[in-house]
């Protein structure tokens, strides 16, 4: 077995929440007081509770989960800039940090000086800052203005330096933060190849993303999760997939629905390129009392799982298909005519009258790559037929 | 029992746990009052001192370069910002000196006493070694605070940012020095074995310096007003100290006093060894119209040097100890 590069053992992170004294104005007089007063309760809260995972050599972890699960904390505890309340934080070897990259840069000084002072604080020796000195620059794209103060350079070239920085450093684990969002698009491209070379070069890699089509693409593993407790741990494609559950779509899970779907099963292999036809298998039943004229028992909803975006509905009314009470099952065809990206494909009982879906159905995340060139429009040309 | 808030932070401010923290055998089902589930119960387990020592020691090692880069980025933005460029190194001293100057001149006037330059000599002297733990502390209180933004975001050991100003500080004083060599001659500097002594009484300087701007630099990141309370003690602090005057100016009960500044033995030994060549071994008596003052003792010196050695290993201890919960409060 090899020895984990990164492992978190029950990790818990407190914060204290509120105004502590921060001078020692306030705090002196608050320690003379301290007998007299009633005693304040510490509001604090649990940014992280009982987290634990493990990082091998050649494995990506992407962790995921709304603003505010505690990801940005975690990030931290890994590098060491925050310390766990309680568990243990471990990790082997020399640091790659992509994380906002330009925060040591003194304003005043030029590129040139920043690259080295930068380069020391992400733990380079001189003589490495020097050897690739020249392809930091080069990838950074800011040759003409090496010896400007940083001041004068726009956000941009700031970022880009930044990055070209951190992306040199030879690490031995990778961490990596929302910082794709920085220089224009073809920086964006040079960036992401970059880092997709790191990540695929075998260190272990744990990567913070709200891009899940990214996270999807990159990791092998996932954990999610939410208000600092891990929701679920598993596959990136679980992991998304219940990050993107319907409950979070804003479907309310309904009691009486005439209709239940019980499984939405992809069939064949999982990788779809943009045109390509995926089949859905699709079972459940139909209630004693039958379904009522306006409801579909069945509608499969495509959405954007960047963009939470409908991109298309199948129902059972649209494709005149007929269920009669007691158990059925259906196979859904859909030419996945869209950009590449993350979908959600989910089932639901719908009533057209009230224009909702009646509880939350189940659903499954596709991955679609890069295929033909998609040029729209979208249309899935989904058919529904009774299997 | 839960304590205020105030004391409960303060706890953990003066004992965090140590940063590799084994865990007990718990089962995860404990529930606080409110029913939320509570991480289980572990020990704390204190760093022995030697491994704290030997932690900090391997930080240091291992960032070396970065200590190096520090210093340079702060000179370079001191000389960049400064018009007056390398001067400036010069105005921080020469200030103290004509200050000293002018006292001097005053008490001489007063008292029908002597103004030479060997007055001049000893006010420059010790004009230096104030000008250096002075300027050392206030750029050092607020390093920390002020690099807000590479502490919450970057790990390297902390220390590195206080101590590469008093570095930066260290470059200062010694253009400084470089001058006051070149002006020895003229002010009556005799060659003398009390030479001797500068080195050590340098390194002891540094040491105290070190210390007390690793102790305020983390003070100053939890409690804010700590750099407005250290820059008006600087400002009267020479007045403490021995710069402008001798101790034994004070008379007997007021040098002793005098001397229990760390500060003073080391700049006051400074001038003796220096300009009168004295061996700081030897005691060294002043007549004064109030009885003999003992201007200089050996244990001046070890008092000095025990403030300044015991002072760099406890706030090398006590910085080490907070450093994991900076990032957290800064």
């Amino acid at each position: 077995m090899t020895d984990p590069g990164v492992r978190c053992e029950q990790v818990w992170k407190r914060f204290r929440r509120g105004e502590h004294h921060d001078s020692l104005r306030d705090f002196l007089p608050a320690l003379l007081r301290r007998g007299r007063t009633r005693r304040t309760v510490a509001r604090e809260f649990w940014a992280l509770r009982d987290v634990s995972f493990e990082v091998r050599p050649g494995e990506a972890f992407g962790v995921i989960g709304p603003n505010g699960a505690g990801k940005s904390t975690l990030l931290k505890l890994l590098t060491r800039i925050l310390r766990p309340t309680h568990g243990t934080v471990h990790v082997r070897g020399r640091q790659g940090v992509l994380i906002e990259v330009a925060a040591g840069f003194h304003q005043d000084l030029t590129g040139r000086e920043n690259l080295f002072l930068q380069g020391a604080i992400m733990g380079m020796s001189s003589a490495e800052t020097s050897r690739k000195f020249d392809q930091i620059v080069e990838f950074a794209g800011v040759a003409d203005f090496i010896d400007t103060p940083v001041k004068r350079y726009s956000s941009g070239m700031n970022a880009r330096l930044g990055f070209a920085i951190a992306a040199h450093l030879d690490p031995e684990v990778l961490f990596v933060d929302e910082v794709l969002a920085v220089g224009d698009l073809d920086f964006q491209k040079k960036a992401y190849a970059r880092m997709r070379e790191l990540v695929r070069s075998g260190i272990p890699v744990v990567m913070v993303s709200h891009q899940l089509d990214r996270i999807a693409e990159l990791c092998t593993h996932a954990l999610l999760l939410d208000h600092g407790t891990v929701v679920r741990q598993g596959t990136p494609q679980e992991c998304i997939a219940h990050y993107l559950d319907p409950d979070r779509g804003g479907f309310v899970p309904h009691g009486d629905a005439p209709a239940t779907i019980e499984r939405l099963r992809l069939e064949g292999t999982g990788d779809v390129c943009s045109g390509d036809r995926v089949r859905i298998g699709l079972c459940g039943s139909i209630g004693e009392d039958g379904v009522p004229e306006h409801i579909d028992p069945v509608v499969v909803l495509v959405r954007n799982a960047s963009t939470g975006a409908f991109v298309s509905a199948i129902g059972t009314s649209t494709s005149d298909v007929k269920l009669s009470i007691g158990p059925f099952s259906l196979e859904v065809e859909l030419q996945m005519n869209v950009p590449r990206g993350i979908y959600v494909v989910q089932a639901v009982v719908w009533d057209r009258r009230a224009e909702r879906a009646l509880g939350a159905g189940p659903s499954l995340m596709l991955q679609v790559l890069e295929g033909v060139p998609f040029v729209g429009p979208i249309q899935l040309n989904g058919r529904m037929l009774v299997a | 029992m839960a304590r205020s808030r105030t004391r409960e932070g303060l706890r953990s401010l003066i004992n965090p746990g140590s940063r590799e923290i084994p865990l007990l055998e718990t089962p995860m089902t404990a529930t606080d009052q409110t029913g939320a589930a509570v991480p289980p119960p572990q020990a704390v387990e204190r760093v022995p001192i030697v491994t704290a020592l030997r932690e900090i020691a391997a930080e240091l090692s291992g960032y070396r370069n970065l200590l190096r880069q520090l210093v340079i980025r702060d000179l370079r933005v001191r000389y960049k910002q400064a018009v007056l460029g390398a001067a400036w190194a010069l105005f921080m001293p020469a200030l103290v000196v004509l200050s000293g100057m002018l006292v001097r001149f005053a008490m001489a006037q007063m008292t029908a006493g002597s103004f030479d330059r060997t007055t001049v000599a000893a006010l420059a002297l010790k004009g230096l070694g104030w000008g250096f733990f002075a300027g050392a502390i206030g750029m050092a209180t607020p390093s920390l605070a002020a690099n807000a933004n590479l502490v919450s975001k970057v790990y390297f050991p902390r220390e590195m940012l206080p101590v590469a100003t008093v570095l930066a500080q260290g470059v200062d004083t010694l253009v400084g020095s470089l001058l006051l060599l070149t002006l020895a001659p003229w002010l009556g500097v005799p060659l003398s074995t009390g030479l001797l002594w500068v080195p050590l009484l340098l390194a002891l300087l540094f040491c105290l310096t070190t210390a007390v701007a690793l102790l305020l630099s983390c003070a100053n990141v939890f409690f804010r007003d700590v750099k407005y309370i250290v820059q008006v003690l600087l400002t009267f602090g020479i007045f403490f100290t021995p710069v402008f005057y001798e101790p034994a100016m004070l008379g007997p009960t007021g040098a002793h006093l005098v001397m229990l500044n760390p500060l003073a033995p080391l700049l006051e030994g400074m001038r003796l060894a220096v300009l009168d060549g004295q061996n700081l071994l030897l005691t060294l008596t002043a007549p004064s119209p109030r009885g003999d003052v003992a201007a200089w003792s050996p244990w001046y010196l070890a008092y000095s040097a025990a403030w300044a050695l015991g002072g760099l290993l406890v706030s090398a201890l006590a910085f080490h100890r907070v450093e994991p919960d900076l990032s957290e409060y800064v």
